[in-house]
């Protein structure tokens, strides 16, 4: 019977059979002040870089350039909102992923301790897919009022009209997709990488215990 | 942190290490891999420790967090190369009564509770440990009906395991 050989391991268990190799207080001290490698510590440290570096995208490049172009293209009063918003945003998710974190805790119970994590991990990657999204409306805004008001451009269109066939501004627009979709499919994959790398253990015990509940 | 509360957390971990070595041993299976896990349950506990207030055990407390660290924060480090046996390595001293094939029976035990997954582990460790299902659920965070039923197939799962 299973059971009863169950016991025996408990037995074996508690007389201690196997006698650990002692840590003594030294080292336990040297232990106490050494590094983490927990995936909390990376999961901070990469979030933050990932905050930053973002939010440095989207609220640092403005330069006269740019200002001239976007007075051009007639998009400056859009702009304008669109850059408050991000300002909110940012402040928004700063404050979530602050709460989220301090959430987490190793002495909650198992599934809490991996829920807050999954949270704050999840509060990131929304900031990441908002950004996303924001980009893809700024492009496809800014292509838009480009063809619309560019003047260069409607020259070039106007001067090649008769020389260049329709699909030739099929392929260019083709092109222009196609470069969006390899750019968003390699962030999706960097963030497979690293996520996965690091929260797949974590994930698969979180199913684990949910699977129990059913 | 003053030194006082510091030597407070060394003295009694050092005093309930064993706890700490039975969750590594469950949760690893060569000698580097129990040290690294047992470091960073260290360092976790260390950092939990200002909020921790008595009003459990020390060996209460620890095992959870040891738990914790094991089954979600824990991330092999990379200075685990060498791959020796822990069974070779771990210090045996055989008592009087020593029962040669209960031994065997036991490391073949030992065996098959590693061949089962994280979450499964702990439930062992805790049945082990004689925790009672009220308190095995609300560590793992389900609830106790569900730790019992649990238990009872991971009981299967070893029995197949063991006799194939």
């Amino acid at each position: 019977m299973m059971t009863e050989e169950l016991e025996i391991l408990k037995k074996a268990w508690k007389n201690d059979t196997y006698s650990y190799a002692q840590v003594t207080e030294i080292q336990i001290y040297d232990m106490i002040h050494k590094r983490s490698s927990s995936i909390v510590k990376w999961i901070l440290v990469i979030s933050l870089i990932e905050l930053v570096v973002w939010s440095a995208i989207s609220l640092l490049y403005v330069d006269d350039e740019y200002i001239k172009t976007i007075e051009l293209y007639q998009l400056d009063t859009l702009f304008k909102i669109v850059g408050i918003i991000n300002y909110g945003v940012i402040f928004y998710f700063i404050f979530r992923f602050y709460k989220n974190f301090k959430t987490i805790s190793t002495t909650e119970n198992i599934r809490n301790l991996m829920k807050s994590i999954i949270n704050t991990r999840k509060t990131v990657q929304y900031y990441i897919w908002y950004n996303l999204g924001m980009f893809t409306l700024i492009f496809i805004t800014v292509v838009i009022s480009q063809i619309i008001y560019d003047p260069n451009l409607n020259q070039i269109i106007e001067q090649t009209k008769n020389s260049f066939p329709r699909s030739f501004w099929f392929i260019i627009g083709m092109t222009y997709v196609a470069l969006f979709a390899i750019t968003l499919g390699l962030f999706w994959l960097f963030y497979k990488l690293i996520y996965g790398f690091l929260m797949k253990r974590l994930y698969r015990n979180y199913e684990e215990l949910k699977k129990m509940e059913y | 942190m003053s030194n006082s509360l510091e030597q407070s957390f060394v003295t009694q971990l050092k005093e309930n290490q064993n706890i700490i070595h039975k969750i590594c041993r469950l949760y690893t299976s060569d000698e580097d891999a129990h040290n690294d896990l047992f470091q960073e349950v260290t360092i976790q506990l260390w950092k939990a420790f200002p909020k921790f207030r008595g009003d459990s055990k020390f060996s209460t407390w620890a095992y959870r967090v040891a738990l914790n660290t094991a089954i979600t924060l824990y991330r092999k480090s990379k200075r685990i190369v060498a791959t020796t046996d822990m069974e070779g390595k771990r210090q045996f001293i055989a008592p009087e009564d020593y029962n040669f094939e209960e031994e065997e029976q036991i490391k073949l035990l030992y065996k098959a509770v590693q061949q089962l997954n994280d979450i499964e582990k702990a439930l062992v460790f805790m049945y082990l440990e004689d925790k009672n299902y009220d308190e095995i659920a609300e560590t793992l965070g389900i609830s106790e009906v569900n730790a019992r039923v649990k238990m009872n197939r991971i009981k299967g799962k070893l029995k197949k395991i063991v006799n194939p």
